[in-house]
């Protein structure tokens, strides 16, 4: 166990990417999730070239990790072809995967959790929150200078976490449910002690004060204990936003990484006023929205005491980062996504479409599965 | 000392509404008879000592048999006969389900594998048959027909019983489903040599396997076309898909016997249909409801109670335990020859012991011969059955112990073992 009081930022070039994906195993039989993670690792024969591909909690669920990358177009080859390897992969071994923030069915006591000591650490501790635990969510790392930027730039984002919840909601089914949320992912992490916003902390060295006080007082072990909405990675030298259900495509998935790379850049060269405690007052309450109205969501605003739509809010800010996305080569990534927010037709909406069209959740996880199949249209040689 | 049947002979005088004195039980009480005692039996070897359920349920009917304590005697075994048909026909129909060509197109390694572990069982269990037992050239291929499949309804059951999920499980049931599938073709084309070796009757020994192959092929491609389009109508996975499933599978049972064509035949080739056409996966979710335990379990029963264990001595034990030897290193030697890119060598080794059982089906097969040439098949079958004896009682350990060791059973709640 590390001490947590002497937590070093170990720095890395302004605005690298990096994306991971938590993805869900099923059965072609009935396309309910299926033990499955283990075997496919096993068996893999696979030299990382796109990035890592590792186990999660339970054995229903396999996460995919991109290399470190400088922009979206490589950030797209990496997911693209973790994609590829992985349903090629699955094929071999009769089974199938794909996205969205939840399964629509399954039932979660049946879930076995993945063999190692961390897993066994987590089971030990949350007991059946462990294996509820089997939802599917995307991982953006933002890469920063310093210690001092990654706390500026996780307050910063924590405001938007409202919008990437929206962009990327894709889970509204639970236990064969609607649920009537858009995005009912993030209330499974809501029942985490330590998820929620980050401390209203000034500087890194406020907030490797903040990390000695847990550590001292049994509350966390490390970084990786707190599920927070945004964190700091210090490790890999990023800002991790940890609020995005996995899409249904890998293309959403690219277009939410260019989604945050562009916000970063806004934010890191604008530097608009920031005011932790006040966003904290109605941070759950504005995630609340989010989860549950998807596009349609009202947010608080505590400065301004007024509320505001998160769907023109959200379109207004995809118009000021057009210049940011222009240098940063993903201009058609952003595009992708302001066609999204201007239809409101996300993976949480086709998802309900298409299940009322199938007549019940099999034949949904069967479509959610071909779906996912299909080759990126970001890819560099697509 | 009045008898019962003296006493009740006494009161009927008296109570014109009392019926005759039964002379045999009734079906129904028979099957509730089996059922308990199987289940007793099945539980408290399971509670107690761990055994797989399949080996309680198969030693109550050994017991019971005509073999030990003769408590279920020949007639009352007819009886029960078409109880086991619908038992080992639903859960054939399961096994024929599992027989995905999809997963076999997208893996070719699994074909070699099928391939190689069911060849090399039918050619050593031959060879075995023929050389070192010293039966016909007819009734060894019949005895390596009939042994050289997997016992679909142990390794099921125990995939079931232990909520097994993983590579192993699933490999263990495609590679039964392949080599009852090879089997079943085997064992019709071993019925014509076996009719030309015993009456020289060409006809017979031609058209004989062609009725048992179209038969069972055609009986099971029309029921399975018939539930499809009865169950289109319904909601997927609904309780009206279930009872639609269940009493088509028990038509093609009904119709196989009036047309004495094997009925494990026509339900895997229902099985296997169903998942061949089910192209809008109409009954892709749908599985047989859980009551098909309460069948599986008088089929165990019953299977027991069918074993020759009367038969048995040093010699024709030693012959069988041969069999079994020969049969295992093929089967295990098959599957460790291939697929190596494909599967770690630890996951193929369980592989090789999943698929070991040797059970029901081998005894039905063996009973159709049977049925034939009553007068030649008792001792050419001996060897047969009494391999498949000794199996019931380490098939379905084995199996377990395969999928355990995978780590692709269910984990019991701490302090509790299976």
């Amino acid at each position: 166990m590390s001490d947590l009081s002497r937590l070093s930022f170990t720095s890395s070039r302004p605005l690298t990417l990096g994306v991971e994906l938590e993805l869900q195993l099923v059965s072609l039989r009935d396309y309910d999730l299926t033990r499955a993670a283990t075997d496919l690792l096993a068996g893999l024969q696979y030299d990382d070239r796109f990035g890592e591909i590792k186990l999660e909690i339970t054995e229903s669920m396999i996460e995919v990790n991109s290399r470190p990358r400088q922009d979206v177009t490589a950030i797209a080859a990496d997911l693209d072809g973790l994609r590829e390897v992985l349903v090629s992969h699955c094929q071999r071994n009769n089974i199938a995967i794909c996205g969205g923030g939840t399964h629509p069915f399954h039932h979660w006591p049946e879930r076995r959790i993945c063999p190692g000591e961390r897993f066994a650490f987590l089971n030990q501790r949350y007991g059946y929150l462990s294996k509820q635990f089997t939802v599917f969510g995307q991982h953006i790392h933002i890469g920063v200078l310093s210690g001092d930027d990654a706390i500026w730039l996780t307050h910063a984002l924590n405001r938007y976490v409202p919008h990437f919840v929206a962009l990327s909601a894709s889970s509204p089914f639970i236990d064969a449910t609607d649920t009537a949320f858009e995005s009912a992912r993030l209330n499974a992490v809501s029942a985490f002690p330590l998820s929620g916003q980050a401390p209203d902390v000034a500087d890194w060295a406020a907030f490797v004060d903040h990390m000695g006080l847990l550590q001292a007082c049994g509350v966390a072990e490390s970084i990786k204990d707190l599920y927070w909405d945004v964190r700091p990675k210090p490790e890999y030298g990023t800002v991790e936003v940890r609020v995005c259900d996995t899409p249904l495509s890998v293309d959403r998935a690219i277009e939410l990484a260019a989604f945050a790379q562009c916000l970063a850049r806004y934010l890191l060269r604008e530097r608009p006023p920031v005011v932790p405690a006040m966003q904290a007052l109605v941070a759950r309450y504005n995630k609340f929205q989010a989860c549950r109205f998807g596009f349609e969501a009202e947010l608080a605003d505590p400065i301004h005491r007024r509320t505001e739509p998160l769907g023109e809010t959200l379109l207004h800010l995809l118009d000021t980062l057009v210049a940011d996305a222009d240098d940063l080569g993903c201009r058609r990534q952003l595009e992708g996504l302001r066609t999204l927010a201007h239809s409101q037709h996300g993976d949480a909406v086709w998802l309900r479409e298409t299940a009322t069209a199938a007549g019940n959740l099999h034949d949904l996880t069967r479509a959610a599965v071909e779906r996912f199949a299909k080759p990126s249209c970001y890819r560099p040689h697509a | 000392m009045i008898s019962i049947r003296q006493a009740w002979e006494a009161l009927q005088d008296r109570f014109f509404f009392l019926p005759p004195f039964p002379e045999q039980l009734d079906p129904l009480a028979l099957f509730a008879l089996l059922l308990v005692g199987g289940l007793l039996a099945g539980e408290t070897l399971f509670r107690t000592i761990g055994l797989s359920r399949i080996v309680g349920y198969v030693l109550a009917g050994a017991l019971a048999g005509p073999g030990v304590l003769g408590w279920l005697d020949r007639e009352t075994l007819s009886m029960a006969k078409p109880v086991a048909d619908a038992a080992l026909g639903l859960l054939l129909l399961e096994t024929g389900r599992n027989l995905d060509l999809g997963w076999l197109r997208a893996n070719r390694s699994l074909l070699r594998s099928a391939a190689a572990e069911s060849g090399l069982a039918f050619a050593t269990i031959f060879v075995f048959a023929y050389f070192a037992v010293g039966l016909s050239l007819g009734w060894s291929a019949a005895t390596a027909a009939i042994t050289m499949a997997s016992a679909p309804a142990v390794v099921l059951l125990t995939a079931e019983e232990n909520h097994a999920q993983g590579q192993v499980t699933q490999r263990t049931l495609l590679l039964t489903a392949i080599n009852c599938a090879l089997s079943f073709v085997v064992f019709a084309v071993v019925l014509g040599i076996v009719h030309a070796e015993q009456s020289g009757d060409w006809l017979n020994a031609l058209a004989h396997p062609l009725w048992v192959i179209c038969g069972g092929v055609g009986i099971g491609m029309v029921c399975a076309r018939l539930a499809l389009m009865v169950a289109s109508r319904q909601a997927k996975g609904s309780v009206a898909q279930v009872f639609i499933l269940v009493a088509v599978a028990l038509l093609a049972i009904g119709v196989a016997r009036m047309l004495a064509v094997p009925v494990f035949l026509c339900l895997f080739m229902m099985g296997a249909a169903l998942n061949l056409a089910d192209r809008d996966k109409v009954l892709a979710y749908t599985g047989l409801p859980q009551g098909h335990w309460i069948l599986a379990i008088v089929l165990f029963v019953v299977t027991g109670a069918m074993l020759p264990l009367g038969d048995l001595n040093w010699i024709t034990g030693l012959q069988a335990l041969g069999l079994i030897i020969v049969r295992g290193l093929a089967k295990f030697a098959g599957v460790m020859a291939t697929g190596r890119q494909d599967l770690p060598a630890a996951k193929r080794r369980l592989v090789g012991i999943g698929i070991q059982p040797l059970s029901a089906t081998a005894i039905f097969m063996a009973a159709e011969l049977a049925a034939i040439y009553p007068e030649v098949s008792g001792q050419a079958l001996l060897l047969p059955l009494l391999a498949a004896a000794l199996m019931e009682f380490a098939g379905p350990q084995m199996c377990k112990y395969a999928l355990h060791k995978a780590g692709e059973t269910e984990p019991l709640p701490q302090g509790r073992q299976r």
